[in-house]
């Protein structure tokens, strides 16, 4: 409705359209106006590229990082499992006592399996390990303590729980020492915790410089086409009208950006794989980096088709705004 | 149609562009607005469309005080006015039917009805076979018809024309002249300023005379004596 005559009709008021058709209209409007912005975007193939490039590379960091430091979270979670507790027992438990022992730990729904380790087979083992070899036979009596290497069931392999068990099994009257070596891990934790937080302070980083780089392309864009939106204006173009084209060219840095971040991620993961198989192997550990699957695909594009949108968003609100017909 | 109430306008920095302008031009009427460069015919035309704001006193159309309509409204007003430059304002990369069709597509209308109106109001000004065109293959004359083409599409109740016969021969600006009479003649009001007092002087038109920003005279065309400001 015209603001100042009274039933003259504007727009589309001034025919009679159904509400289907309206619905259609708008959205073959903004399919529309977003293929021209894309079109716009194609018609300077190199200024765009640079534009697109920064975005994805700004998002390829953040993300290469993350995969690493969520995959290294995993594989310390297989060790976590394998964690294994040793008993070493006094050394005036004699063998039979030791086999007592034995038998009553497998009974407790605890532990999932006891190996048992003679005085003797560890000396055997520590010989060919260390290197002293016959060194050793010098030795008058054989010093090493009989172990038992204790397996807990997976639901007693977590840190805390393994804890609990070992302190039992402390009490135990043949054990001297016990140990549960999850030390490092903590520590494994606690420095995956660190990069886990450098991760994210780099991507908010890296994500605030997109938004200000899209920002100030869109600003440049909407400069450079003053005149239009001059003449626009003067024919009675809202703000949001001519926000949208350029909007919609966020919207494209954003998704193409998204697209080539994924390709690099890919890529430098399928390289770090390939590096890293010989030492997978050696660990007997599964670090599967190449799972970039769609979910991961959509997560990336959600995330840089925002930073795009807001890019543009926050400038055609300051700039589109600024420029009236003198 | 056009009510000025004692306006006056003064720019920052002290420059007064217009002072305590009073007059009104009726609904259905063609009026010139005329003066030397600097007289104030451009800033009196910006108060109408609200490119600029008065200092002191009320600007009306159609009997809406236009210091009531706020920022975000502006756009839907000046979608009640056909304005007609004389730098004509086309965008030179799209076609005469692209530029035509602006007010339309700002407007929302549908595909069909925007080739429809576009194809008359072309029809109107005699550029029905040059749609497919750019505006630099035109001359000079054919881009002012664009213009006015472009002003008269989704026909406005009011056409403003800031010298649109600015740097046309005297035969073409006649021509110009003569369109503005038909859509006078449709019923739209017509509010011309221009400096070319030869093109008044063939015609028996209200004409308004600004100089040094204050109203001197208001009448007939024949009337207004050329004296005062040659």
């Amino acid at each position: 409705m015209s603001l100042l005559f009274k039933g003259r009709a504007q727009g589309a008021e001034s025919v009679k359209i159904g509400f289907f058709q309206l619905i259609i209209m708008f959205f073959t409007d903004h399919l529309r106006q977003a293929v021209n912005s894309l079109g716009e975007l194609w018609r300077s193939p190199f200024a765009s590229l640079m534009t697109i490039g920064v975005l994805a590379f700004s998002i390829t960091l953040p993300s290469t990082l993350y995969v690493l430091v969520k995959n290294t979270e995993q594989i310390s979670q297989q060790w976590e499992q394998a964690s294994e507790i040793s008993l070493f027992l006094r050394e005036d438990v004699t063998e039979a006592s030791a086999q007592q022992l034995l038998t009553r730990l497998r009974l407790w729904p605890e532990i999932a399996d006891v190996v048992y380790i003679s005085s003797d087979s560890a000396l055997e083992e520590f010989q060919t390990l260390s290197g002293l070899g016959d060194a050793l036979n010098y030795l008058e009596k054989n010093p090493l303590p009989v172990v038992v290497l204790v397996a807990p069931t997976s639901k007693y392999a977590s840190p805390t729980a393994a804890g609990i068990l070992l302190d039992k099994l402390r009490k135990e009257r043949e054990v001297e020492v016990g140990k549960l070596d999850i030390e490092w891990l903590e520590r494994l934790y606690a420095l995956i915790g660190i990069a886990k937080d450098l991760v994210t302070l780099l991507a908010v980083l890296l994500f605030f410089a997109v938004v200000l780089i899209i920002g100030n392309t869109i600003r440049l864009n909407i400069l450079n086409k003053r005149d239009e939106i001059v003449v626009m204006k003067l024919v009675g173009a809202t703000d949001a009208f001519i926000q949208r084209p350029f909007l919609y060219t966020g919207f494209w840095f954003g998704f193409l950006g998204g697209i080539m971040a994924w390709v690099t991620v890919l890529i430098i993961l399928l390289w770090v794989d390939y590096s890293l198989q010989d030492f997978m192997e050696k660990y007997q550990v599964d670090f599967d980096l190449t799972d970039m699957g769609l979910s991961t695909l959509l997560g990336m594009l959600i995330v840089s088709v925002t930073l795009g949108i807001t890019g543009s968003l926050l400038s055609v609100q300051r700039h589109v705004k600024d420029i009236e017909p003198r | 149609m056009i009510k000025f109430e004692q306006v006056s306008k003064t720019y920052p920095g002290g420059q007064q562009a217009l002072r305590k302008v009073d007059f009104h031009v009726e609904q259905g009427e063609m009026a010139f607005l005329t003066g030397h460069s600097g007289a104030g015919k451009s800033t009196l035309l910006k108060l109408i469309s609200i490119m600029e704001r008065p200092t002191v006193g009320r600007v009306l159309i159609n009997g809406h005080d236009l210091s009531a309509i706020k920022r975000r409204q502006i756009a839907y007003i000046r979608r009640d006015i056909g304005m007609i430059f004389q730098g004509h304002h086309l965008l030179m990369d799209k076609t005469v039917f692209d530029n035509v069709s602006l007010p339309l597509v700002i407007e929302g209308h549908t595909r069909k009805n925007i080739a429809k109106r576009v194809d008359a109001a072309l029809e109107m000004v005699g550029l029905r076979d040059k749609a497919k065109n750019l505006p630099i293959m035109l001359s000079g004359g054919e881009q002012q018809r664009v213009g006015i083409a472009r002003a008269v599409v989704n026909r406005p109740p009011l056409l403003l024309a800031d010298e649109p016969t600015g740097n046309l021969d005297p035969k073409l600006s006649m021509e110009i002249i003569r369109l503005f009479e038909d859509f006078n003649q449709a019923g739209v009001s017509v509010f011309i300023a221009t400096h070319d007092l030869g093109l008044i002087a063939r015609m028996k038109y209200r004409t308004l005379t600004l100089k040094n920003g204050q109203m001197i005279t208001d009448g007939l065309s024949e009337q207004s004596d050329e004296g005062l400001y040659v």
